[in-house]
């Protein structure tokens, strides 16, 4: 297959998505009455064509045994600096973008019975079809500047997702803890894009020797310890990973299909493919890689605890994909690339199928049951046998308390921040007062 | 140098205002406000074309003695579209109740000045429509609370004393001198820590569509470009850019603790017009041209942020962010815009907002690499300051007082706004201004450059 046609294809994959997702956007702005139908055919169509294309690219690219480049030129450009456009099909970014694209699509045709006669059913499809854009911007995307753009896309629409049932305050207060989260945590990716211009004169993603798929670009000692970290910090906030994931549980008040292809299958995996893309950082500074493992070992303990003691079935699913993605991380930092890629794909699938079958769970029990003719046996103690017994009830409360990172986080972390800025608040408008001739009551108000 | 066509433009719209404070009845101004200000930008755009095509839009134009040329070129060759389209957001979604047509007048009357601000790039000029500017509001705030024009008084007189002094010590050729007293009197005007106070205090009652015609235009940031750029000394433009950036990271901070969204916005504000005086002191040409561009962005963005506010506000009263408030269900548009335009305004991916605040930071990671990750932080600050606004006015509650959604006046505008800053985000090669001319073509006479 010529250049030409497989450039084309992987612009495909970014672009019709995008253009679906603006052209709904429009529609609602101006009215335009859509029905139920008219929007699913549109999700549908849209990322069925694009699985096909990302599809014929990934076979295609793997037959050439050539990464595809679409260089779409420079966006904009002042002086000595450039934001280019570039698309990168290689061994890494086209199965993601075959498998997020079919599992969007997939997620979208679900829904259509699950959300049928939802008042916010076009809301719901606007952000998949928004959400799937922003995916394969991530994973398509031939930089960490560009790939900021979808990351971001990703963030908002998860944050807007959780606070779907918005007449409920909790919810909206869940979406909102996410969004905060995930906002904290981008300034690693954005600040990792500065500090790469700054270091090595680019963000892109480029092929070294010997390495599977493009990467970072690898900076001097200490600014690649500093990029290495801001990408973690990044991957951290996106991947629910400890002591940042208290959003992950709460994120799945929003409705059944959008956890399931956020937290199960796609959004909660893209920390792991940004430090998949940074692999040259990892290969260049152990120490660096070893804190990646550290980081996702503990997250996979953590999770694994957690999870055990969890009585609704959705806090039981979200903490698992927090041990899975740890797990994953594990393998990344231990340099096991493929087997994660390999891992993040087989997770996706079996957590999203779990999680569009959790609000049946009693059903299935019950048939369960039916069959086997009595009640489905409870699970045996499995690794708290490990432990010692004076250990178990310290890791039975760490685990009902939830490693007590949320307390900490709220408490000495987020807390200790707000009274500062309400400290700052007071006094400036004491400042205020004082300076503009106004009473304290008025400036109060 | 003065452009005659954003004079011409001033003239019309001052024009106008009188109309509209004649009218009986508020909404009978504001519509013709409105029809005014839609003809007079159809028209500025129709007269700068002719210009281009006829190939005399920077042609010198001798005129009572005076240099002149049509249409301004360079980094502001955009300011009095961006004005005359914050006018229009200011005046299409300003209450009839609290503009009442005087009001609505004086808000026609600081869009005018503001257009003739960008015809001329000499102190005095710019120090006589600086002071016009400030005479109008303080009489639009009298006419609310004297307390409000105390205060707004008590931070602007002095700023202007220091324009003042800054004018003089100019002509008298003291450029180092004139320019740092042009400087404070900018920071006084724009709002920069620590002459910042007035903001949020005048917007927790000001009539907001008067205080977006106001604040919107930011015309420090032209007058910066006209008087100071270049002409700073490395240390003292590097203590100013330090100033800016504080205030961008102060606003951001304090503006998540509010409890009221006129609060909780005007420290938005105060947090971008940080980031634009932190982006005009950078020596390298990227980040002056993310200043520019910020600067533009967020006159358009922040008076489309505040004014779907305003709308809102006139709809159900008081908005506190103390509890939930609202159902998006209700308003959707209204809450579209709010959303869209708040995010536009702290740099939203595919949005003009994000082009700016990048080449802001891309141009600045090398002179001040530590404020820089203070900057990023900002940004994410604001967008959680936007999106727990959104929040908080638009869910968390099912029942509701009634309230309509956008009316095609208010949807006109803010389809405007959101237009633009969507095509510059898709298209950014058309907005970004050359890094030559963002650079200020207007050096101060003398003084050891940074």
């Amino acid at each position: 297959m010529s250049p030409v046609v497989l450039q084309a294809l992987v612009a495909t994959a970014v672009l019709l998505p995008l253009a679906t997702a603006a052209a709904l956007a429009l529609g609602g702005w101006f009215g335009a009455r859509l029905g139920e139908r008219a929007v699913s055919i549109a999700v549908g169509v849209t990322y069925a064509t694009t699985t096909l294309v990302a599809a014929v690219a990934a076979v295609a690219g793997f037959v050439g045994g050539e990464p595809i480049v679409v260089d779409f030129g420079e966006w904009f450009a002042v002086g000595h600096y450039a934001f280019r456009w570039t698309l990168l099909g290689d061994g890494l970014s086209l199965p993601f973008s075959v498998f997020a694209a079919a599992l969007v699509g997939l997620i979208g045709a679900f829904s259509q019975r699950y959300l049928h006669r939802e008042a916010g059913y076009f809301r719901f499809h606007l952000m998949l079809a928004l959400f799937g854009a922003g995916v394969q911007v991530v994973v398509l995307s031939g930089g960490i500047d560009q790939l900021f753009f979808g990351w971001e896309l990703v963030g908002l629409t998860s944050a807007l997702l959780i606070a779907f049932f918005h007449e409920r305050p909790k919810p909206v207060e869940h979406g909102l803890r996410a969004f905060i989260t995930y906002r904290v945590c981008d300034v690693g990716l954005l600040g990792a894009a500065v500090w790469l211009h700054h270091a090595v004169g680019t963000a892109a993603f480029v092929r070294a020797e010997g390495t599977p798929w493009a990467g970072v670009r690898v900076p001097d000692a200490g600014a690649a310890w500093v990029a290495g970290l801001l990408l973690l910090w990044a991957s951290m906030g996106k991947s629910a990973q400890a002591p940042l994931g208290g959003w992950l549980p709460r994120a799945f008040e929003g409705p059944t299909p959008s956890s399931a292809i956020f937290y199960g299958a796609i959004s909660i995996h893209l920390g792991p493919y940004l430090l998949l893309r940074s692999a040259p950082l990892l290969d260049a500074h152990p120490g660096f890689a070893a804190l990646v493992a550290v980081v996702g070992g503990v997250t996979a303990l953590h999770g694994a605890f957690v999870g055990r003691v969890q009585t609704d079935i959705k806090c039981v699913l979200a903490y698992a994909s927090m041990t899975q993605v740890g797990l994953i991380l594990v393998g990344i930092g231990c340099g096991l690339r493929h087997l994660a890629v390999l891992h993040i794909v087989g997770h996706a699938l079996v957590r999203s199928l779990e999680i569009l079958r959790s609000p049946s769970l009693l059903q299935d029990y019950r048939h369960l049951e039916q069959a086997i003719g009595r009640q489905v046996p409870r699970p045996k103690l499995a690794l708290e046998r490990f432990f010692p017994a004076a250990l178990r009830p310290w890791l039975y409360r760490h685990a009902l308390e939830r490693g007590y990172f949320d307390a900490i986080l709220r408490d000495h972390v987020v807390g200790r921040f707000l009274r500062a800025f309400r400290a700052l608040d007071r006094f400036d408008r004491k400042l205020t007062g004082w300076f503009g001739g106004a009473s304290s009551s008025e400036v109060r108000r | 140098m003065i452009h005659l066509l954003p004079l011409a433009a001033a003239v019309a719209v001052a024009g106008a205002s009188v109309v509209v404070a004649r009218a009986d009845d508020a909404r009978v101004a504001r519509f013709r406000a409105v029809v005014a200000l839609l003809g007079v930008a159809g028209l500025l755009a129709l007269a700068n074309a002719l210009v281009a095509v006829a190939g005399v839009a920077h042609a010198p134009v001798p005129l009572f003695g005076l240099s002149c040329e049509a249409a301004c070129a360079d980094w502001h060759a955009a300011a009095p579209f961006v004005y005359l389209l914050v006018g229009l957001l200011a005046a299409a979604l300003a209450p009839a109740a609290s503009h009442p047509p005087r009001t609505l007048g004086d808000l026609l009357r600081l869009v005018a000045v503001s257009l003739a601000f960008v015809a001329f790039d000499t102190a005095l000029p710019l120090f006589v429509l600086w002071g016009l500017s400030v005479g109008l509001l303080a009489r639009g705030l009298g006419r609310v609370d004297a307390s409000l024009r105390r205060a707004f008084l008590r931070y602007q007189v002095p700023g202007l004393a220091f324009a003042a002094v800054g004018t003089g010590l100019l002509a008298a050729g003291r450029a180092a001198e004139g320019t740092v007293c042009w400087l404070v009197a900018i920071f006084s005007r724009e709002a920069i820590a620590p002459f910042h106070g007035w903001l949020p205090f005048v917007a927790g009652r000001a009539p907001l569509g008067l205080l977006a015609a106001f604040v919107g235009p930011q015309l420090g940031v032209h007058a910066h470009l006209a008087l100071v750029a270049d002409a700073l000394p490395h240390t003292a433009a590097h203590a100013f850019a330090w100033a800016g950036g504080a205030t961008a990271v102060l606003g951001a901070a304090i503006g998540l603790v509010q409890t009221d969204a006129r609060a909780a916005i005007a420290w938005i504000v105060v947090s971008q017009t940080g980031f634009v005086a932190f982006g005009l002191e950078n020596a390298s040409d990227v980040g002056r041209t993310g200043a520019v561009l910020t600067w533009q962005v967020s006159a358009i963005a922040v008076t489309g942020f505040l004014m779907a506010a305003a709308a809102l506000e006139a709809r159900r009263g008081a908005l506190s962010l103390r509890e939930p408030g609202g159902s998006f269900a209700r308003t959707p548009r209204m809450a579209t815009a709010f959303l869209f335009l708040g995010f536009a305004s702290v740099g939203l991916p595919l949005t003009l907002g994000f082009v700016a605040e990048d080449l802001l930071v891309q141009g600045s990671v090398d002179e001040f690499p530590a404020l820089v990750f203070g900057l990023l932080l900002a940004t994410a600050l604001n967008g959680i300051n936007v999106l727990r606004c959104f929040f908080t006015l638009f869910s968390g509650k099912r029942d509701h007082l009634g309230e309509q959604d956008l009316g095609v006046r208010e949807r006109v505008a803010l389809t405007l706004a959101m237009a633009v800053l969507l095509l510059g985000g898709v298209f950014p090669r058309a907005f970004v201004p050359p890094p030559a001319r963002a650079a200020a073509g207007h050096t101060a006479p003398s003084g050891q450059q940074h």
